[in-house]
């Protein structure tokens, strides 16, 4: 298996404070990897150093066999890197159709984009990706008034709506319902394979039911990564992350 | 599906065709003088609101400096028409750079003896000037109430040098061109109907165009970008380019307005640079409805009206009375009087999309 991500030795820290510490990553195609940690651990950091919405202080961030550490956000993006926040971003003012339409698009720039009015561009891929969110009968509802669960799987939609070939997600079942977790799970099964997804979890049920394998972060170091059943059994995860009496 | 009237696009053009046609035929009923130069200027000081709707409502950069483009525009204007009076010959150079001592013409006013040079110098400056204070500013991503502050900045700092630059502004007194501007050797009356309705051609041709350039992605994704800039970034668009095409944009409408303005009233002072100017506009698009062109131009001659008209009293604390009038915009209607428009058309709605609504009511439930 090529590794699509290969991140060696990352380094942040914020004056004398270490966020990550010469934390290792390498991530297949296809592959959905969790990234467990308890608070303050240093994922969302990660991911941030990865999307290039933080500088790195030292390390280096190979994607497709690139160095991508010194690119801006939106070239990053251009790269195949989706990235969905752990607080869920959409455009609250416009509908979801247009929340959609908006990430939806191969050309970036201001002046082509001034000529392009119609709406056909997307539109089987917009079927499928609503069809994919369950929120077909919502699209000319403004996104300002979707229940959280809803916004969850629009900013789901609008990062897969460029089709990355890797996908960050923040947290995405944060605030869900148990059902609304069960059919975020269905989507992240239907993406596996097709995409490469790294996932920042703390619900330990839905990380059973999508990861083939976790890392587990701890003071800014890969503490530990395997499957998920040997990581219930590893004694120093246990102690750090699940508590002793194990996996909830 | 489309259930607000408010929100149907075809029912939105067909206002502003309205509202274009309703104000070009006014000078066929009502010829007079006074009348039409009063609404000729209400007409520029409408694309100054326009541009203001346009940068603030619909990009979400709260600018305090539209007034930069429309005092340099006014002032390129005033310095074009000086020159039209001025004879190369006889009278070379205006008499009030002769009190501040100056014996030839400076080298800043040399291009504008030629008219088409001045105009397109009283155009491409301000919207240059944008450009470049733009991508200073949405670079290093200033944001929100900062781009507010740093935009007065330099609304005071261009005002003080109007001010100070006497032998070639005429400092506070400003320049008053003797002769109405002339284009193609046809001189355009302030007081007449041309000049009214050059003005409300401009109106109409910026809003429509800006109205397009809204309804295009370009549109959308600005809107996206005053909604969530960091989401729209991480959705692989470069934001400050996009921020600084619009803020360029509504540099040039204000820079129309501008001209348009020193047309109808032949004068120009440092007062367009005056944070006052800038700051009304922002009210008047507010008043009206600052996400909405056509709101913007509801409140400006709304706003303006009402100042023209009451009492000398009441004048005299103007500013006072203005401010009370955006606190109450604020407080009550937040989205300005076509926001009130929305609201009650809200409940107009065509009758088949009610059992959607219920619907999607019911899978929530």
């Amino acid at each position: 298996m090529t590794a699509l991500l290969e991140v060696t030795d990352l380094r942040k820290s914020y004056g004398s404070t270490v966020v990550v510490d010469g934390f290792s990553l390498s991530v297949g195609k296809g592959e959905l990897r969790c990234l467990l940690g308890p608070n303050g651990a240093g994922k969302t950091t990660c991911m941030d150093l990865i999307a290039g919405r933080q500088r790195k202080s030292g390390g280096t961030v190979l994607f497709n066999g690139e160095d991508i550490s010194s690119l801006s956000e939106h070239q990053i993006v251009r790269r195949g890197i989706g990235r969905k926040f752990q607080v869920p971003a959409v455009f609250r003012e416009l509908t979801v159709r247009d929340n959609l339409e908006v990430a939806f698009g191969r050309s970036k720039g201001p002046f082509r984009n001034m000529t392009q009015f119609g709406r056909s561009a997307g539109i089987r891929r917009f079927d499928e990706m609503v069809g994919l969110i369950g929120l077909g009968d919502r699209q000319d509802v403004v996104a300002g008034v979707l229940s959280h669960g809803e916004t969850q799987w629009l900013e789901i939609g609008m990062v897969l709506m460029q089709d990355p070939s890797l996908l960050l997600m923040d947290e995405p079942t944060a605030g869900m319902t148990e059902k609304e977790t069960l059919k975020t799970s269905q989507i992240f099964n239907a993406l596996k394979g097709a995409h490469t997804l790294i996932v920042v979890e703390h619900d330990m049920s839905f990380v059973r039911e999508i990861a083939d394998i976790i890392t587990v972060m701890h003071q800014g170091k890969r503490l530990a990564e395997g499957r998920i059943a040997d990581m219930e059994k590893n004694a120093s995860v246990r102690e750090v992350y699940l508590g002793t009496e194990g996996i909830h | 599906m489309a259930v607000n009237l408010y929100h149907n696009r075809r029912a939105q053009w067909a206002a502003y065709v309205l509202l274009f046609a309703a104000l070009a035929v006014v000078p066929i009923f009502y010829n007079e003088p006074f009348l039409l130069n009063q609404l000729a200027r209400y007409a520029a000081l409408a694309m100054l609101a326009v541009s203001v709707s346009l940068v603030w409502g619909y990009g979400g950069i709260l600018s305090l400096g539209q007034g930069i483009a429309f005092g340099l525009a006014a002032y390129g204007m005033a310095m074009t028409m000086q020159m039209q009076f001025q004879d190369p010959l006889t009278d070379p150079i205006p008499s009030f750079m002769l009190t501040n001592e100056l014996e030839t013409l400076p080298l800043l006013w040399q291009p504008f003896w030629s008219t088409p040079l001045g105009l397109i110098i009283t155009l491409a400056v301000p919207t240059l000037f944008f450009i470049g204070f733009g991508i200073m500013m949405f670079q290093a991503r200033v944001a929100g109430v900062f781009v507010a502050i740093m935009t007065l900045a330099m609304l005071a700092a261009w005002y003080s040098m109007a001010y100070d630059m006497q032998p070639f502004t005429a400092g506070f007194n400003g320049i008053s061109p003797p002769m109405p501007f002339e284009f193609w050797g046809v001189p355009i009356d302030p007081y007449s109907a041309p000049a009214y309705w050059i003005c409300i051609a401009f109106l109409a041709a910026l809003t429509i165009a800006a109205k397009i350039l809204l309804q295009s992605k370009f549109g959308m994704i600005v809107q996206a970008i005053r909604d969530d800039a960091e989401r729209v970034r991480f959705l692989g668009y470069n934001v400050a380019y996009y921020q600084v095409v619009v803020f360029a944009i509504s540099g040039f409408i204000a820079a129309c307005a501008g001209l348009c303005w020193v047309m109808v009233v032949q004068y120009v002072s440092p007062t367009s640079l005056e944070l006052s100017l800038s700051v009304s506009a922002v009210v008047w698009a507010a008043v009206g409805g600052r996400m909405s062109l056509f709101g913007a131009i509801i409140g400006a001659f709304l706003v303006n009206g009402i100042q023209s008209y009451v009492g000398d009293e009441l004048q005299q604390v103007w500013m006072i009375a203005l401010g009370a009038i955006f606190i109450a915009v604020v407080l009550f209607l937040p989205r300005g009087l076509v926001g009130f428009v929305e609201r009650i058309l809200e409940n107009v709605r065509i009758g088949r999309a009610l059992p959607n609504v219920s619907k999607s009511a019911k899978e929530l439930a």
